[in-house]
C-alpha cells in the first residue's frame, strides 16, 4: 500500500471514503509483486494498480460491495478462475487480492 | 491518529515498520502496525507480530501462513537500503551510480581528503573524510546497510573490515585478489577476529561475470549485494529452480 499512501491520505483529508485492494500472493508469473495496490475512492477515483490493467475493473466492482458492507474480501484471479475469459491474467499466473475499507 | 495517518508519517520518516493485515481466517481485516521503535498501532495478530524481528531484517513484503490456517499479509515500510563504501577510488563512483539506479542511498568515506571529493565521487549522497572507525561510528550501519571496502590498502581496509564485522550489515564485501584475501584473513585472525565472523566477508566481492572495467566491477558487486539480500546464489535464471522474484517463497 505504500506507493499509494500519499494520494489516499489526500483523499481522506478531502472527506472521501477509500477502499484499498492489495496483491497479497502470486503464483507462477504475475504482472505485479505482492504489496502492489489499487485505491478506490467512493467518488470513483482510482490510483495505483494490482495487475497492470487486466483485473482492475473487476476489483472496482468488488470494491463497491466492500463500500456497502464494510466487510473485506479476498479475491483470486488467474487461469483456473471462471473469470479468466473476461478478466484473466495474460501471463498465465494467479494472484490473490485483498480488498478492504480503510477505517 | 488513524492508522493511515501514522503510515503516512512513517513513510516520511527514516523509521521502519511492518503493517500486518489479516487477509484470511479469524480476525480477517484486522490491521496492526509495529514500528522498530516498539510503537504499536492496533491490537491482535500476536502470532504474526511475533515474527517482526525476522520480517524487519528481511526488508520485503511477505504473506504469513499461521498454524491455525490464518493468513496475514506483512507489508514492510522503511527507507531504501544504504550502501556504505570505504575507499573513494574510481570504482566507488561507478558503484554509487549503480546504487542510485536501484533507488538506494550511497555513502562514501575515505581518510584521504584528496580522494573523497565531490569532483571525484559526484554520485555519492554523502561523502565523509574520516578513518574507518570514525566513519563507521557516524554512519551506524544496520541490517539494511551493505558495506563495501575498496581501498586496496591494508591500513584502511583492515580496520574497516574489523569495524564492519561489529555491525549488523547484511553484506560485507572487500575488493582484492584471492591471494590478498588469504593474507588479510590471516592478519584479521591475528588481530583477534573470530573465524566464524570472517565468513561474513565476501572477498573478492562480486558475482563471477568476468568484470573488467570499473562499471562492470560495480555491477558485479551490486548484483552480489542483491543476491545476498534475497538469499540467492546468483547465476543464470535459465538454470534456476526457484521462483524468479524474491518476494515469493
Amino acid at each position: 500500500m505504500k506507493e499509494i499512501l500519499p494520494e489516499v491520505e489526500q483523499w481522506r483529508k478531502d472527506g472521501e471514503k477509500v477502499v484499498v485492494a492489495t496483491v497479497v500472493a502470486t503464483r507462477r508469473s504475475a504482472p505485479r509483486p505482492i504489496g502492489a495496490s489499487l485505491a478506490i475512492a467512493e467518488s470513483g477515483k482510482m490510483c495505483g494498480s494490482v495487475s497492470g490493467g487486466c483485473v482492475e475493473s473487476d476489483v472496482f466492482e468488488n470494491a463497491q460491495e466492500v463500500f456497502e458492507t464494510g466487510a473485506p474480501k479476498l479475491l483470486t484471479y488467474g487461469i483456473e478462475d471462471d473469470l479468466a475469459w473476461s478478466v484473466g491474467l495474460p501471463c498465465g499466473g494467479e494472484i490473490d487480492v485483498f480488498v478492504e475499507a480503510l477505517e | 491518529m488513524s492508522l493511515i495517518e501514522r503510515l503516512a508519517r512513517l513513510q516520511e520518516s527514516e523509521e521502519r515498520g511492518v503493517l500486518f493485515t489479516c487477509v484470511e481466517g479469524d480476525g480477517v481485516g484486522t490491521n496492526v502496525l509495529v514500528l522498530e521503535s516498539g510503537e504499536r498501532v492496533g491490537d491482535g495478530l500476536d502470532e504474526a507480530v511475533a515474527q517482526f524481528d525476522e520480517l524487519i531484517r528481511d526488508g520485503r513484503n511477505r504473506l504469513l501462513s499461521l498454524e491455525d490456517g490464518t493468513k496475514v499479509f506483512a507489508e514492510w515500510y522503511g527507507p531504501p537500503p544504504r550502501v556504505f563504501v570505504y575507499g573513494a577510488v574510481d570504482t566507488a563512483e561507478a558503484l554509487c551510480r549503480g546504487v542510485k539506479l536501484l533507488g538506494w542511498t550511497a555513502i562514501v568515506a575515505d581518510a584521504r581528503a584528496k580522494f573523497a571529493t565531490r569532483e571525484r565521487i559526484p554520485s555519492a549522497d554523502e561523502l565523509i573524510v574520516e578513518w574507518p572507525q570514525e566513519a563507521l561510528a557516524r554512519v551506524q550501519p544496520d541490517h539494511q546497510t551493505a558495506i563495501v571496502v575498496l581501498t586496496h590498502d591494508d591500513k584502511f581496509d583492515e580496520p574497516a573490515l574489523i569495524g564492519a564485522l561489529e555491525t549488523e550489515a547484511f553484506y560485507i564485501g572487500a575488493l582484492g585478489s584471492r591471494r590478498n584475501q588469504e593474507g588479510r584473513r590471516e592478519r584479521l585472525l591475528e588481530a583477534g577476529v573470530d573465524e566464524e565472523k570472517l565468513d561474513r566477508i565476501m572477498g573478492p566481492c562480486g558475482l563471477d561475470i568476468g568484470a573488467d572495467t570499473q562499471e562492470e566491477t560495480a555491477l558485479s558487486i551490486l548484483a552480489e549485494i542483491l543476491a545476498v539480500r534475497a538469499h540467492r546464489e546468483g547465476g543464470f535464471l535459465k538454470h534456476a529452480k526457484q521462483r524468479i522474484h524474491a518476494e515469493v517463497d
